[in-house]
């Protein structure tokens, strides 16, 4: 970005002040009539109008929003086209300037008066200032995404851009550098500059002036971005003299070469890491950038950026943060209330989300700092990029175990009726399920994986609640992978749009992932105390049924370990409860065997083979009255010979649990059974399990 | 995985499995800096409570405290547990007593059979491992090279050591100490739980012990979370 009050290189206009009044009252007069001086045929007239225009709406948001509206643009552009005056062509350059500058409605307007062309001719006049002012005009332009596309793959364009490179003016060869700064997107494009020789000419420019300084830092980070080869040639250029120079250029008394240089570092860096072995450099450039972000200014709002682009997944660089301080340093700058630039906000959250992504010091120390309030403030920004690197944050500052616990058990000493909780208790939960029924599926998977882990180890009163806001049904269409229709809520919305991965997921099937989040949740839901188990029979046991028929219907593995667990949890309970879970194992009648139990006892999953011999285990718990009849059902279906078939499962746990059922399966075998197989059987297994 | 023939529950005649010594499990290859973490122990997991007691006898009396353990959080990759412990009818205490612990495990990857801390020695390691039964089949080379070539991860029985960090529901002068830890021997086949509390300044081997609770049912649950 380039801003219109640093432009050191503008030359001073006279204007004379007495010309506009500051009176309100007259200002919409002074507007209106500012339009037909704009077209009067006296060239004083004009000229006079022209500045006028231009000294009102530099710097002023809303005075080139007003003028704009009123058809400023094309008034001035048609100045300009018009004119031979040099400076009626000076002042219509600067104004159009002006408009177009951080303004991009600005630069659709004077793109839209098709007075481009007639820009880019006045870098041929013979009168300095005229190509000054058409050299300036044209970087604004050049600063915005709507800029004409530069096709630095024509000869032409590519002669044109080098004879701009070569100019003695520095803001024709500042142009030039901006053109490729903002222009310069493929590795096609990077290839073609760099044989054709821009990075000679660029790093010439880092000898000369402030601004021509700043524009070559700028073209050249996006010149060597992500392209090893430019940056080997760049590196190799008078035997690393001008990476030297860069380098350097981090401890300028300007901010903004500081930030630049610093961000041309970072690419670098992220391009080719074995430049910079040194650690200390490393160490340095994260320091600078960290002091950068005190910059109140548009320097600190790119270098929270470029601090997060830096230490994106290099958790070297993270730890030499984290030692510098950097949380608590971001977390003051967001604490300080004033109203941030979304650009900044994005930043500081990105920063503090690649912070937290690896290190538990830092999530550690992160949410020491007390910062719900701040990152639920940043959840609702009305910038989209704001609240997803909030989101990430979050995210990211939640992922350890330590702290998940912590924010659990806080819970032991907590006061209900605290506002924090109420979030959570109440409102929270009620928006999570409205979310759970959106239309996206990654916002339904995330909301229902966030309310798996509330039911986690969840109190009766939690449970009901949630309960009592799903029903019977919603669980079906859950589990069934049924959508509902389209219900938003802002806010928790918002937390829901985390990671668009999971390992699971595949865009092309969302239902499975989201069905396995809906069985885990169920799954949560009736662990604890055996009342817990009753949810399942709600409704004539419709959910219970539903359990069972997914199970039948062959799901993926992600799923049936969490389905299976349901069913493991249900059959913990009475007899009825395991009953019922038999049920669902064989039900009757069964037209040929369609035992996915003997199924998910070969699956290559272990967890899956783990969970279903759980459920057996349960089945055949030796406490309960019916455990007899159970087992001979089991093993008429064929389950228990084949588990012993298990008996050396390469899953230690699996083998385990087997070894746990055929125990008790011991003990249902009667001792008047007299065929000499069995007994042998019974022999040799006695002898397996308690010698060995 | 068994790559026998399908057992046919009609009384054919069921093949025997070569049974496994009892001798300590090793690692093939001698890689010690390339290790896993241990599988997962499905009573090892968040959210599966113990129950028991702590035996506090010295000289003078005996006494137990019951002792209530949740598992609350595991991260096997970092070797890293937490939980909460609950002490109940503690006599200086009105109320029952709960602290949160942070445990190591030993996988031979993130952390030894030697402590290296809290106070205690290589030979206090090896006083406190060998009180366990199950410790016996791997002293021998816990001795001589620390366990380096043990394959922990086939072995059904898994050793920690668990720090209470600090108390969650009382204050510091409750008139209980946290200053130690306790050696721990989970066996992953019923979920018990054996411990020694291990203090330079208290009375030595205070023993806990520690079944699965159910809360009343007839069999396991499971619970379950993610971290995104």
């Amino acid at each position: 970005m380039y801003s219109e009050q640093l432009n050191l290189a503008m030359p001073t206009t006279t204007t004379s002040s007495s010309s506009f009044s500051s009176a309100a009252s007259s200002s919409g007069n002074r507007q209106a009539d500012v339009f037909s001086r704009l077209a009067s045929p006296d060239p004083e007239v004009k000229l006079k109008a022209l500045r006028e225009v231009k000294n009102q709406i530099i710097g002023n948001r809303t005075k080139k929003l007003s003028f704009l509206k009123l058809g400023a643009v094309p008034a001035i552009a048609s100045a300009l086209s018009d004119s031979e005056c040099n400076s009626i062509l000076v002042q219509s350059a600067a104004a159009l300037g002006s408009f177009a500058c951080g303004f991009e409605a600005g630069v659709q307007a004077v793109l839209d008066a098709g007075v481009f062309p007639r820009l880019l001719r006045l870098l041929t006049s013979s009168d300095e200032k005229v190509v000054d002012a058409g050299a300036r005009s044209l970087r604004m332009i050049f600063q915005s995404n709507q800029a004409p596309k530069y096709d630095f793959l024509q000869e032409k364009n590519m002669e044109f851009l080098f004879s701009l490179l070569n100019s003695e003016n520095e803001n024709v060869s500042g142009l030039g550098a901006s053109i490729i700064a903002h222009a310069c997107g493929t590795t096609v494009e990077q290839q073609v500059l760099c044989e054709a020789g821009v990075l000679e000419k660029l790093v010439i420019l880092l000898d000369g002036s402030l601004s021509q300084r700043e524009a070559c830092l700028e073209s050249l980070a996006t010149v060597l971005k992500n392209n090893p080869e430019a940056v080997s040639r760049f590196v190799g250029l008078e035997a690393g003299r001008y990476l030297s120079s860069v380098t350097e250029l981090t401890k300028d008394r300007y901010p903004r070469t500081r930030l630049l240089s610093c961000l041309c570092l970072v690419v670098i860096y992220n391009t080719s890491p074995s430049y910079f072995l040194n650690m200390g450099t490393k160490s340095s450039l994260v320091t600078t950038l960290l002091e950068l972000l005190n910059d109140p200014g548009q320097s600190g709002d790119e270098a929270a950026l470029g601090l997060s682009s830096l230490i994106a997944e290099k958790e070297d660089l993270q730890k030499l943060a984290y030692e510098a301080n950097a949380i608590k340093n971001i977390v003051d700058i967001l604490k300080t209330g004033s109203e941030l630039h979304p650009k900044r906000l994005q930043g500081l959250f990105l920063s503090l989300a690649e912070l937290c992504s690896k290190l538990e010091d830092c999530r550690c120390s992160f949410l020491s700092l007390e910062m719900l309030d701040l990152l639920v403030n940043a959840l609702r920004h009305n910038n989209a990029d704001v609240r997803t690197a909030a989101c990430i944050c979050f995210r990211n500052a939640a992922r350890s175990v330590k702290v998940a616990v912590l924010g659990a058990l806080s819970n032991i000493v907590l006061d209900f009726s605290s506002p924090k909780s109420t979030f959570i208790e109440y409102g929270g939960i009620k928006q999570l399920i409205e979310l759970s029924k959106s239309m996206d599926p990654n916002t339904r998977c995330s909301a229902l994986r966030a309310l798996r882990n509330l039911m986690f180890l969840a109190d009766k009163k939690r449970k009901e609640l949630f309960y009592s806001e799903v029903k019977a049904q919603g669980f079906v269409s859950l589990i069934s992978g049924k959508q509902s229709p389209l219900n938003h809520n802002h806010m928790i919305h918002l937390i829901l749009q985390l990671t668009t991965k999971t390992k699971t997921y595949s865009s092309s099937d969302p239902e499975p992932t989201v069905q396995e989040q809906g069985l885990a949740l169920l799954r949560n839901l009736v662990d604890g105390c055996i009342n817990s188990i009753e949810f399942v029979f709600d409704e004539e046991g419709l959910i219970l049924d539903t359990v069972g028929r997914q199970l039948r219907k062959s799901p993926q593995a992600q799923m049936a370990i969490q389905g299976m667990y349901v069913l493991t949890n249900v059959a913990s309970g009475t007899e009825l409860h395991k009953e019922a879970v038999m049920q669902q194992l064989f039900p009757q009648p069964q037209a040929e065997s369609n035992n996915f139990m003997l199924k998910f006892l070969q699956s290559h999953e272990s967890q899956l083979r783990s969970a279903t011999v759980w459920t057996i285990i349960n089945l055949i718990s030796p406490s309960s009255p019916g455990a007899l009849d159970r087992h001979v059902k089991l093993r008429e279906e064929g389950i228990i010979p084949q588990l012993k078939n298990m008996v050396n499962d390469a899953c230690l746990d699996v083998k385990i649990r087997i070894r746990t059922v055929l125990s008790q399966s011991m003990s249902f075998v009667p001792d008047t059974l007299i065929i000499p197989q069995v007994k042998a059987v019974r022999k040799s297994l006695y002898h397996y399990l308690y010698h060995s | 995985r068994s790559d026998d023939d399908d057992d046919d529950d009609r009384g054919k005649k069921m093949p025997v499995r070569v049974v496994e010594s009892n001798a300590a499990p090793q690692v093939s290859g001698n890689d010690p800096g390339n290790r896993s973490p241990l599988p997962p122990s499905s009573l090892l997991a968040a959210g599966q409570a113990f129950s028991g007691t702590q035996n506090v006898s010295n000289q003078q009396k005996e006494e137990a405290w019951r002792v209530n353990v949740q598992i609350q959080g595991v991260d096997l990759e970092h070797g890293y547990l937490c939980g909460t412990m609950e002490a109940l009818n503690v006599p200086m205490a009105d109320t029952p007593v709960i602290t949160f612990w942070e445990g190591e495990i030993v996988d031979g990857k993130n952390y030894t059979f030697y402590t290296g801390k809290w106070e205690a020695t290589r030979e206090d390691d090896m006083r406190h491992w060998s009180k366990f039964p199950s410790f016996a089949p791997l002293q021998g080379q816990v001795e001589s090279d620390g366990g380096r070539q043990l394959d922990l991860s086939n072995y059904p029985y898994i050793f920690m050591r668990w720090k209470e960090q600090y108390f969650v529901n009382v204050g510091t002068d409750c008139g209980l100490t946290i200053a130690g830890f306790y050696y721990v021997c989970f066996s992953c086949s019923d979920g018990s739980i054996s411990g020694f509390y291990y203090d330079p300044n208290s009375s030595p081997f205070q023993k806990l012990e520690l079944k699965t609770v159910n809360e009343g049912k007839s069999g396991f649950s499971f619970s379950s979370y993610e971290l995104q």
